[in-house]
Formats: structure tokens, C-alpha cells, sequence
């Protein structure tokens, strides 16, 4: 079973810690890496990959030093090794033309307006993380306890087999 | 799918002495056996072979014994000429037949139920009112769970019922502490409910088929409501005591739980279509005694007016589980060949069974079965050795009119095989869940066997002669 990994881009260290800190409940069963600009979030994608391991969801700021949250969204889609990742974007300041550019061209899977509220992170962790355990057909019972069973309804039957 | 570079020792070792069974036996002429005998022991052996290390699923196994009968032991075959000329040609539509076999008609009217239950949750509304009754106390939780999940499992599949209870008891378990022994006492609950309680009605497991298919061949047709009175006050002892003793294991540390689980009844049309049809043919089966109509018949009904009145669609009745029913009809068509052509006479009679005394024989099946059960599929381990049962407590002709004791052990004894993860598909899941870890799934597994095994000889014994 490869270990599914959530990973939180964001520049400002202090909304990093938080973001962080939010998704810690679900620790035990995902791992969760910080990175602090483009640059950072591509090394650990590749770390990741290295390991055999997969990027399920990416929290992504938009506004960073360097290369911009979209362009590094828009990148992941364009390679296979991250396509299937669901692309969560976190940010305050996206205009239209790169939100836009985010749902046509990196298939954003949900946007999160700074601030959020409390339990959003981790509420939109779990539906992302379960449509991600979806897509790749992944047996869902070791992610149960946190992913949403009636979402995974058929694949929870296919996934048991049948008596025998 | 296989694939031809990533296949393993046991599947290779399959391969090769599964095809060379099936080419050399019929190739040697074996003293006591005819072309025909020869042929079976050859199926027989592959099947066993191939049912064992699974080189392909169990399921294919059995539809290539399906066709290898109708190949070369049927009046149609290859071998048709041959066969007719020693007399021992049967027709290839027997053979096919058992894919239609009344007992696995009764196993598609349990599958449609059990879909339809799961299409409009009344599985789940069904565990959300039974769980209530029993508190917050966490051992009686725990009790709750396991019998609930018994309840639900003796009438639908063990994997989808462990399937549902996981999907409901995981999300609420997973907020209690990791270090609690409750977690792994909930999610042990869940698989034994669920294999034990299968074995309370005739379509609740698989094994059970392979039972029932066995007496019908002998000319003896058990009502549905026979069967739960002589399994059902067995599972319920088994499940009162592997609870007690998985307390003990896994003694809970916390002092209240509570097991909330939302939703409400569908009342949707198609919904009350579900609960009439449910209500009706349980209702009609567990009164088979007072008006006769044999149960697979009765199962009939469901497969009708579950689609008519919109509850299931062709979808829903693709994805019923046919695999189970082509692995069972295999076993009952194997059985055809194996007892008419005399195979498994032969079989038994390469050993000397006179030290044995008739409960010494049941005994040495009933311990056979369970060690199989344990390393190969339940269903499989009860079609291997209920024809040869058959044959020798038959020919013993001490047990009186009929054979159903030893049957009976033999079909159940299988379901109480727990011990490994592979040994049921539930406790695959319970383990893959990583509340448990194979060595929990052990102890409550062997736990299980031995109250489970001196159980079902105690019955076989002392109380189904007397209820038979």
C-alpha cells in the first residue's frame, strides 16, 4: 500500500505552520509536507515520487516569490506522475485570469479563500484524499476511518470481493 | 491477470502438476477404475491442484471443470464414443445443469436481496436501530457489533456484510484512542459476526450451498427453516463465547462509547418495493414448513419483482456476485462425475478405514476440513471433501437413513476457519483496515475455531440426531 502524502505550499511561515498544524489529525495516516515556495514543493514532489510513495492532494498558495501556486498546478497536470493529484488551491489574492487558468488548464479540484474556517482544511483534505483513493482505484479500507464511505460506495464492494 | 513474468513458484508448481494430472491419470489404467474413472481422477486432481495454489481465481477453476466434464466425461464430448461403449457416458446437460442448480437459484434470490438492501441502505438503517438496545457500555457495544453483524450476515454475503458494518463502525472507532484494545476488539467483532453468522441460514455462506447441494444429490431436501433451527442456536452460543473471550483479549479501556451512526429509512416507492419484496420472501421462507414451497423456488420471486417494481436495474443485476455461483455449481458438478463413475469409492478405498469407528470418521473430517479451510477458500474446502464424505459414512450405513450429520459438520466446520487473513475475504478486510494486526486476527481466529469446532461436533453428536 503506498503511503499517500498531502502537500502545503505556501510562503508566509507563519500560514505554513498553521496549514500544517490544521491537517495534523490526519497524521497517522497520511503524511503531510510543508514547502515554502515552487522550487521546495517540486523537490519534495520528486522526493515523493522517489520513494514510491503518491502526492494525493496539494494545498498550493497562489502568490509566492518565483514561480506562481497556477503555474506549478498547471505544471503538475502536465506531467503524468501528478495528474491524477487532487490540485486544491489556498489563497487570498488569485485574480480571475489565474483562477480561470487553474480550473481549464490544471484541472483545479477546489478552491480555498484565505481565511478559512475552522475544520476546512481538514474537511476538504478528506473528500479530496477520498475522490484521489477513487480515481486511482486504491483498496480504500486501509484509508477508511478518513476518507467518506458513501463516496466509495461501489469501490468498497469491489474492493471486498466476494465470499468464496 | 497473471502475467507471465510476475508468476510465483506456487502458481508455476499449479500449473505443472495441475495439466499434468489432468493429461497422465486418464493415460494410466489404474486397477478398479473404467476410461471414465480414470478421466474424473484426472479432473479431480487438477481441480484440487488448481483450487489450491490458484494459478487462476477458484472460479475459473471451477467452469473449466464444467468444461472438461462436458468435454470428455459427457454424451456430447470428445470422448462420447468411448464412454457410451463401457456404459458410463452421462448427458453434458447434467453437467451444465448445475449451473442452474436450485440451490444457487436460492444463492441469486439471497444476492438480489442483499444488493437491493445495499442500493437503499437497509442494511445500514437495519444496523443503526439493532445497535441502539445495547448502550454505551463498550463491551456490550462490542457485542452489539458482532451480533448485528451476524444478523445481517446469515442473509446477505459475509464480505459485503463485514464490507457495510467497516464502512459504518470505522469512522466513530478512529476517534478513540490508539492504544485502546477497543479498536481491535470492534474491528475483530465485525469478521467474526460476520463468518459466524453465515452459517445460520442456508443462503448465508457459500459452504452452506455445497451442503445443501450434497443432501439434495442424496435425495434430501432440508427446509430453510430446518437448517436455522439446527444452525442457529449453535452460532448463537459460538458468537455469546468468542464475545466473552475477545472481552478478555482485548479489554477496552475506555468506560462509554457511543456508536452514532445517522441516517433514516428511504420511503422512497421503490424503497417499499425493497421492504415488501424482503419481508415477503423471508417471511415465505422461514414458513416453508407450513406451506411447502421449497425455498429455491420461493427465491425466485425476489429475482422477479425486485427489477419489476424498479428496485434493482440491469446493472445491479450484473454486478451480482455470479463468480460465487460458477465456484459452487464447478463443486456440484465435479461431485457428479466423482460419486457416478466411482472415483471417489476408489479413492477411499486406497486406504484402510476399519481402525476408524463412525465418530472417529467424522472427527477426521471434521479436522481435515477445518486445517483446509483455514489455507484455501471455505467454499472449496467443503466441495473437496463432502463427495468423498458422502461416499464413505454412506457406505457405512450406520448412520442411519441419511448422511446430514456429517455433512452438515463438514459444511459448517469450514465457516469457523478464521485463523489466517487469507483464510475469508472478512478478515482480509478487517485486516487491511490497520486497526488490527495479524497476530490479533490470530488469536480471536483460533479462539473462534476451537469453540467453533468442539461446537459443531457437540451438535453433530448430541443434538441435531436428536432434532433430525
Amino acid at each position: 500500500m503506498p503511503k499517500l502524502v498531502i502537500v502545503c505550499v505556501e510562503d508566509e511561515p507563519d500560514v505554513l505552520e498553521a496549514v500544517v498544524r490544521e491537517l495534523e489529525p490526519l497524521e497517522d495516516l497520511f503524511d503531510v509536507e510543508a514547502a515554502e515556495d515552487a522550487a521546495d514543493a517540486r523537490s519534495v514532489l520528486h522526493r515523493v515520487w522517489d520513494g514510491g510513495d503518491e502526492v494525493g492532494v496539494i494545498f498550493c498558495d497562489h502568490i509566492m516569490p518565483g514561480e506562481t501556486g497556477v503555474d506549478l498546478l498547471v505544471e503538475m497536470q502536465n506531467d503524468d506522475k501528478w495528474r491524477v493529484t487532487r490540485k486544491v488551491l489556498l489563497t487570498g489574492q488569485a485574480g480571475l485570469d489565474a483562477t480561470v487558468k487553474a480550473v481549464n488548464e490544471a484541472d483545479l479540484a477546489h478552491y480555498i479563500a484565505k481565511p478559512w474556517e475552522t475544520n476546512e482544511l481538514v474537511e476538504v483534505a478528506k473528500d479530496q484524499m477520498t475522490r484521489y483513493v477513487i480515481d486511482r482505484d486504491l483498496n480504500p479500507y486501509p484509508y477508511l476511518k478518513y476518507l467518506d464511505a458513501d463516496l466509495l460506495g461501489d469501490q468498497l464492494r469491489r474492493h471486498a470481493g466476494s465470499d468464496g | 491477470m497473471t502475467k507471465l513474468a510476475s508468476i510465483s513458484g506456487k502458481e508455476l508448481s499449479g500449473w505443472v502438476a495441475g495439466l499434468g494430472a489432468l493429461i497422465l491419470f486418464p493415460m494410466l489404467s489404474l486397477e478398479g477404475l473404467n476410461e471414465a474413472g480414470s478421466i474424473t481422477l484426472g479432473v479431480f486432481v487438477f481441480a484440487a491442484v488448481f483450487w489450491i495454489t490458484e494459478p487462476v481465481p477458484i472460479y475459473v477453476t471451477s467452469l473449466a471443470v464444467i468444461l472438461l466434464q462436458v468435454l470428455f466425461l459427457s454424451d456430447k464430448g470428445l470422448t462420447a464414443d468411448l464412454l457410451t461403449a463401457e456404459g458410463s457416458e452421462v448427458s453434458y446437460k447434467n453437467f451444465f445443469g448445475t449451473l442452474a442448480h436450485p440451490i444457487l437459484i436460492l444463492f441469486l434470490g439471497g444476492f438480489s436481496l442483499a444488493r437491493a438492501a445495499e442500493k437503499f441502505a437497509l442494511d445500514r438503517n437495519l444496523t443503526r436501530i439493532l445497535l441502539k438496545p445495547f448502550g454505551q457500555q463498550p463491551t456490550r457495544v462490542a457485542l452489539g457489533v458482532m451480533l448485528v453483524t451476524a444478523t445481517l450476515s446469515a442473509f446477505m454475503s459475509n464480505t459485503a456484510t463485514t464490507a457495510m458494518m467497516m464502512t459504518v463502525a470505522l469512522p466513530i472507532v478512529a476517534k478513540v484512542s490508539k492504544t485502546d484494545p477497543f479498536r481491535a476488539l470492534i474491528a475483530l467483532s465485525i469478521p467474526v459476526g460476520a463468518n459466524i453468522g453465515g452459517i445460520a441460514t442456508p443462503i448465508g455462506t457459500p459452504p452452506n450451498a455445497v451442503a445443501l447441494a450434497a443432501m439434495a444429490k442424496e435425495g434430501i431436501v432440508i427446509p430453510f427453516s430446518t437448517w436455522m433451527m439446527l444452525a442457529a442456536p449453535l452460532v448463537i452460543i459460538c458468537l455469546l463465547l468468542s464475545w466473552v473471550g475477545m472481552c478478555r483479549m482485548f479489554k477496552p479501556q475506555l468506560e462509554k462509547f457511543e456508536m452514532e451512526i445517522e441516517g433514516t429509512f428511504d420511503t422512497s416507492r421503490q424503497a417499499w418495493g425493497l421492504y415488501i419484496v424482503f419481508a415477503v420472501t423471508v417471511g415465505l421462507w422461514v414458513t416453508e414448513k407450513l406451506h411447502g414451497i421449497p425455498s429455491s423456488i420461493v427465491a425466485f420471486i425476489p429475482m422477479v419483482f425486485l427489477p419489476a417494481f424498479g428496485v434493482l436495474d440491469n446493472m445491479d443485476l450484473r454486478s451480482l456476485a455470479w463468480e460465487v455461483l460458477f465456484l459452487v455449481a464447478g463443486g456440484i458438478s465435479l461431485g457428479i462425475s466423482l460419486q457416478g463413475t466411482g472415483v471417489a469409492a476408489w479413492m477411499i478405498g486406497l486406504v484402510s478405514w476399519d481402525a476408524f469407528s463412525l465418530f472417529g470418521l467424522v472427527i477426521l473430517f471434521a479436522l481435515v476440513g477445518y486445517t483446509v479451510g483455514n489455507l484455501i477458500s471455505n467454499t472449496v474446502a467443503a466441495t473437496i471433501l463432502v463427495p468423498i464424505a458422502i461416499t464413505l459414512l454412506g457406505s457405512e450405513g450406520e448412520m442411519g437413513p441419511s448422511v446430514i450429520v456429517p455433512i452438515l459438520v463438514i459444511g459448517i466446520i469450514v465457516s469457523f476457519c478464521m485463523i489466517l487473513p487469507i483464510s475469508t475475504p472478512p478478515n482480509a478486510i478487517a485486516l487491511s483496515t490497520g486497526l488490527i494486526e495479524t497476530k490479533d486476527l490470530a488469536k480471536a481466529g483460533f479462539l473462534v475455531g476451537v469453540l467453533g469446532f468442539i461446537g459443531t461436533l457437540v451438535f453433530g453428536f448430541l443434538i441435531w440426531p436428536l432434532l433430525l
